[in-house]
């Protein structure tokens, strides 16, 4: 990669003028945007405090620091491993779905048509339905009396299909809930990229007659990876803090099979009262996003130089 | 309320005025029926402030924290008779039942000032009391001074003003000695069981009379009914699956959520008594129970109720009583009947749900509050919202036996019948403890589980029992 | 040769076209379930098996519109219209403050390579990724001693935890896709920095702040935790409002589908008045050279 093709080595050479002002001025940009954030840190730092103390607000005589005791619990407590592996299988599934699909509908929309404009709109619907008040109606669906999709799912023969009730399909059906949301916000992410790569690779690769599965392969998707991790990244923090589908479906049952790990913080904080259990809890939530999102990131920026190292 | 109308009413209630009487001023004042009864009832409560001073704090705003439900909307129905009685003015914030208490515990735990009074739980005082957050109501019931003389607190159910009372101490009998009194009761819910008439009649079955009847019933509606299940229960992990028919028929059954060792809390989900009824409920739920059983709250057992998509339920009286009405298509076909759900016992043991009125400790209003309290939980406003409003069922024995409201809840065929059975054992048997909703959260958990079939209920009882013990103890509770 | 080819396209275009019409399936029946949904009463809804066929009925919007409900006991006040309007209010401000911070930084993090640059720019991605619930009672504890509990003001602020790093990485991308010839040559032209930003560095990346902005305010538009733990009732977004139709009496299926319908239409329009941006405006690189 050379350096004069680099974005940011050519974009220094734009504000070359004044060589103070052009060093302070990203500062100058990008500070409001921090400062409005870091008054956020204020009460993340107590909340991190809070994770340090033996503190239910229902027990306020019992309050005292306890260090890293809460942490060590969790490591011996099997029901938080099992918070750990359920959150892990509901986000790698949602997560991995949700990109297989979105990225087969963004390659079918891909060719700019108006029926294909309204379909990719359309299909963005089910984003715009807030998933807590989606999931009531998800449950109404889904009931053996009344519900459509039970009724559907008879005429095929699953007439005892229990849905969320039955531990062995809750994971499915939340699973299910979840890809109808937000499978529309990777689609559309990926259409947009699609319809943004150069032409011309594509008709060399026509021309010379290479196979479709090698230019998807070794083409499109090269191409296309920037929007995948971009896309993957926003949904992988969103799913791994997933709350909303699945309590309103399932409140984390049957028995403790959707114990995701907001779910659980939930009702530590909300129904136990348990602040200090509940922040350990959310720490390490953080700490995991944390780790995983800088991987992303780093793959990101390096995928980004690469791009542009191809000027 | 204009001045003339004002006096009418007055002398209506002094006497002075025959009930046609006023009607037909009324009338000529262009006061209509319905504007009438909240009229009346403005000046009955002023009559009642012959003996206490009502307006002492005469231009005080209060501002309240609400559950949408009906108690709430009765109340809202009557405010113009409090604002005229004491001359303060009330605002109100109404929450969703869904979010409800979440709302109730940031609020609290913030120590926010925003509110002076709101509604809550029994249980919920369990966690709000000992952090802190409420007024020991004893404060005023207990000094004459402070306390309408007419205000009757000895009328309200005495189950009801004993639950509402802990002295804070796990294990402590509720209303015990020292016991504070976090809450007033407003009304509340009995476990019973609501069953539909109608299918009960296609089917030629009875109202069962304890839980072996129960499981046979239901599994013959659920088996000839052509369509319907036999009995509706919640399911749901939360700790409201344990509270209504399931704990009812526990402690009917000689069951108990914890035992007394050493002034140290001992779980007692695995006793043979408890085992014995948990593997029959288990196996009721298995055979004739909905579907959906595990995702059920109180929403789905009363909308099946209420559908015709279910036979019966075990569950808040209160529950059948508002699938009776509405839009419900099997209005007018429910039935009500107290359960006692072990062949041996004499009568029944029904838990009970009490939504009660709470004044915040970080009110700046506290007296205001406390009047606001008397008036809404007193006789008249009681009266009003259970003749003309759903305040069922009511906390006072004096609104039970008011003709007008028996003539109302009459309607409902065999509910004034449960009623009369089931209160005098109506009470919470729960062993009051902070841990309680983590506790039972866990309880429902492991039945959902012994439910699918993923554990034998003996093992799971078992299992249950270690783990709320090993609980109890990192708590310092065991 | 030629006839083999011609029979597997005709082949592969009736696959696709199969495939789509899965799709558009799969994600648009609960919609329209839902839209038919609003348009029954409960006691239509709740039918065993469910049916296709009942009398349209308006009277859950009309409920939701006129702010009044009728039931057997009375007439109660609905405060939906209120809930839509915070709704509108919170998503839209958010998002313009958001903008209004997110794309300089945006700029600057594409067009400057400064020391700790990537840590300001993580630590802003990193916002996204703080659980909401953990810093709700710090937060609701410090707005009581700010003055920001129960305010418009504190909410916004609150919202951009949300929206800023969504806008924030979006616009990033674009920018960095866009050449910075165009605006080398405008400053060579003797232009100061400010007007190549405004004047051409934004206009060019236009659509993709417009598709960052909308995709921003859905999520601000879905979100109803924060709202219902640091304001009161008469500032609650839709999504609150929604839930008021679970009560102890029971849960009004029709009016939930009716608020569900109502709450969609604003964020539609403005994707349909977006589509253009929408798809093209996400496309990084479509200013490209």
């Amino acid at each position: 990669m050379s350096d004069i093709a680099h974005p940011a080595t050519s974009a220094a050479r734009v504000h070359a003028a004044g060589p103070r002002a052009a060093r302070l001025l990203p500062y100058l940009l990008s500070l409001p945007a921090l400062l409005v954030c870091i008054g956020i840190l204020v009460p993340f730092g107590t909340a991190a405090w809070y994770s340090l103390q033996r503190y239910n607000l229902a027990m306020p005589f019992m309050r005292g620091f306890v260090g890293f005791d809460t942490y060590l619990d969790f490591l011996g407590d099997p029901d938080f491993w099992n918070t750990v592996e359920v959150s892990a299988i509901y986000t790698a599934a949602t997560v991995i779905l949700e990109l297989l699909l979105g990225l087969a509908i963004a390659l079918l929309l891909r060719e700019r048509s108006p029926l294909n404009n309204a379909i990719s709109v359309a299909l963005l619907l089910p984003l715009m339905t807030a998933p807590a008040i989606a999931a009531l109606m998800w449950k109404l669906m889904t009931n053996p009396g009344f519900g459509v999709l039970s009724w559907l799912v008879s005429r095929f023969g699953l007439a005892d299909f229990k849905w969320a009730s039955d531990p062995h399909t809750a994971m499915l059906t939340v699973v299910l809930v979840d890809i109808w949301v937000y499978t529309p916000f990777i689609m559309i992410l990926l259409l947009a990229g699609l319809r943004s790569l150069p032409t011309q690779p594509f008709e060399a690769a026509r021309l010379d007659g290479v196979p479709a599965r090698f230019v998807f392969f070794r083409i499109t998707l090269p191409m296309l990876m920037p929007y995948i991790v971009t896309a993957t990244l926003f949904r992988l923090l969103d799913s791994i803090q997933q709350f909303d589908i699945v309590y309103a479906m399932t409140q984390g049952g049957p028995g403790d099979s959707l114990m995701v790990f907001q779910v659980r913080a939930y009702l530590e904080f909300f129904q136990y009262t348990n602040v200090g259990r509940s922040a350990a809890l959310m720490m390490i939530l953080w700490a995991l996003t944390y780790a995983l999102s800088n991987v992303f990131v780093k793959q990101w920026l390096r995928l980004r130089e690469r791009t542009h190292g191809a000027y | 309320m204009d001045e003339k109308a004002r006096d009418l009413f007055d002398a209506f209630v002094a006497g002075n005025v025959g009930r046609r009487e006023l009607i037909r001023r009324a009338a000529a004042l262009g006061i209509g029926a319905a504007a009438a009864g909240t009229f009346l009832n403005a000046a009955q409560s002023r009559a009642l402030a012959a003996d206490y001073n009502w307006k002492a704090h005469q231009g005080t705003a209060l501002k309240l924290l609400l559950n949408k439900h009906p108690y709430a909307d009765a109340m809202i129905a009557d405010i113009e008779s409090f604002k005229s009685l004491t001359g303060m003015s009330v605002t109100w914030d109404i929450f969703p039942e869904d979010v409800y208490f979440d709302k109730v515990t940031a609020a609290l735990s913030s120590h926010s000032t925003e509110y002076d009074a709101f509604m809550t739980g029994a249980y919920q005082t369990w966690q709000y009391g000992p952090a802190g957050w409420l007024v020991d109501l004893n404060e005023y019931l207990r000094n004459g001074a402070r306390t309408a003389p007419n205000y009757d607190w000895e009328g309200v159910l005495e189950g009801l003003r004993a639950s509402t009372a802990w002295s804070g101490k796990p294990g402590d009998a509720l209303g015990g000695a020292g016991a504070k009194q976090w809450c007033v009761p407003w009304g509340f819910e009995l476990n019973n069981i609501s069953y539909n008439q109608t299918i009960f009649d296609k089917v030629g079955v009875k109202v069962p009379k304890n839980l072996p009847e129960m499981l046979e019933i239901a599994a013959k509606i659920t088996r000839d009914a052509g369509g319907p299940y036999g009995i509706g229960v919640r399911g749901s992990r939360s700790w409201a699956t344990i509270h209504p028919g399931f704990l009812s028929g526990y402690t009917n059954y000689g069951g108990h959520d914890f035992v007394m060792q050493g002034g140290k809390l001992k779980a007692a989900m695995n006793s043979p008594q408890s085992k014995a009824f948990t593997k029959l409920w288990v196996e009721m739920i298995q055979q004739s129970g909905p579907k959906n059983w595990a995702t059920y709250t109180w929403y789905q057992v009363g909308t099946d109720l209420g559908a015709g998509a279910s036979g019966m339920i075990y569950d808040a009286d209160i529950l059948g009583y508002f699938m009776d009405g509405g839009d419900n298509k099997e209005r007018g076909h429910l039935a009500y009947a107290a359960f006692a759900a072990n062949p041996e016992a004499t009568a029944p043991t029904a838990n009970v749900w009490i939504w009660s009125l709470a004044m915040s400790n970080f009110s700046r209003k506290k007296d205001a509050a406390w009047d606001f309290i008397q008036w809404a939980t007193g006789t008249d406003h009681l009266l009003y919202g259970a003749r003309k409003q759903d305040m069922v069922n009511p906390v006072r024995t004096k609104v039970w036996e008011d003709p007008e409201f028996k003539e109302k809840i009459g309607k409902y065929p065999g509910y004034l019948d449960e009623y009369t059975e089931t209160a005098p054992k109506a009470k919470i048997y729960f062993t009051p403890q902070p841990l309680f909703f983590n506790l039972t959260t866990d309880w429902a958990a492991a039945l959902q589980q012994m439910v699918a079939k993923q554990i034998p209920v003996d093992e799971g009882l078992d299992k249950l029992a270690e783990s709320i013990n090993r609980q109890l103890k990192s708590a310092g509770l065991g | 040769m030629a006839r083999i080819d011609g029979t597997s396209a005709f082949l592969a275009r009736g696959l696709r076209t199969l495939a789509l019409a899965v799709i558009v399936l799969f994600f648009l029946f609960p919609i329209l379930w839902i839209v038919l949904m609003s348009f029954q009463t409960n006691e239509q809804i709740l039918r065993i098996p469910p049916s296709l066929l009942f009398d349209p009925t308006i009277v859950n919007y009309r409920a939701l519109i006129s702010g009044k409900l009728v039931t057997a006991a009375g007439q109660l006040d609905l405060p939906f219209m209120r809930n839509l309007g915070n709704s509108v209010l919170l998503s839209s401000v958010s998002v313009l403050l958001s903008l209004v911070l997110g794309v300089p930084a945006a700029y600057a993090f594409a067009r400057f390579r400064f020391r700790l640059g990537e840590n300001i720019a993580f630590t802003l991605l990193s916002f996204r990724f703080a659980p909401p619930l953990l810093v709700l009672l710090p937060l609701s504890l410090y707005f009581q001693d700010l003055g920001l509990a129960n305010t418009y003001t504190g909410l916004v602020w609150v919202y951009q935890l949300i929206c800023l790093p969504l806008i924030l990485w979006i616009v990033r991308g674009y920018f960095e896709d866009a050449s910075p010839d165009i605006e080398y040559a405008y400053r060579v032209d003797g232009h100061s920095w400010w007007r190549a930003f405004t004047r051409i560095a934004i206009p060019l990346a236009g659509p993709g702040i417009a598709a960052a902005g909308l995709l921003a305010f859905i999520f601000a538009w879905n979100n109803f935790v924060f709202a219902l733990i640091l304001a009161s009732a008469d500032k609650q977004p839709v999504t609150v409002g929604a839930l008021a139709f679970v009560t102890a009496s029971g849960i009004q299926y029709g009016q939930i589908a009716a608020a569900i319908v109502l709450s969609i239409l604003p964020t539609l329009a403005l994707a349909l008045y977006a589509q253009r941006w929408l798809v093209e405006g996400l496309s990084l690189g479509a200013v490209k050279g």
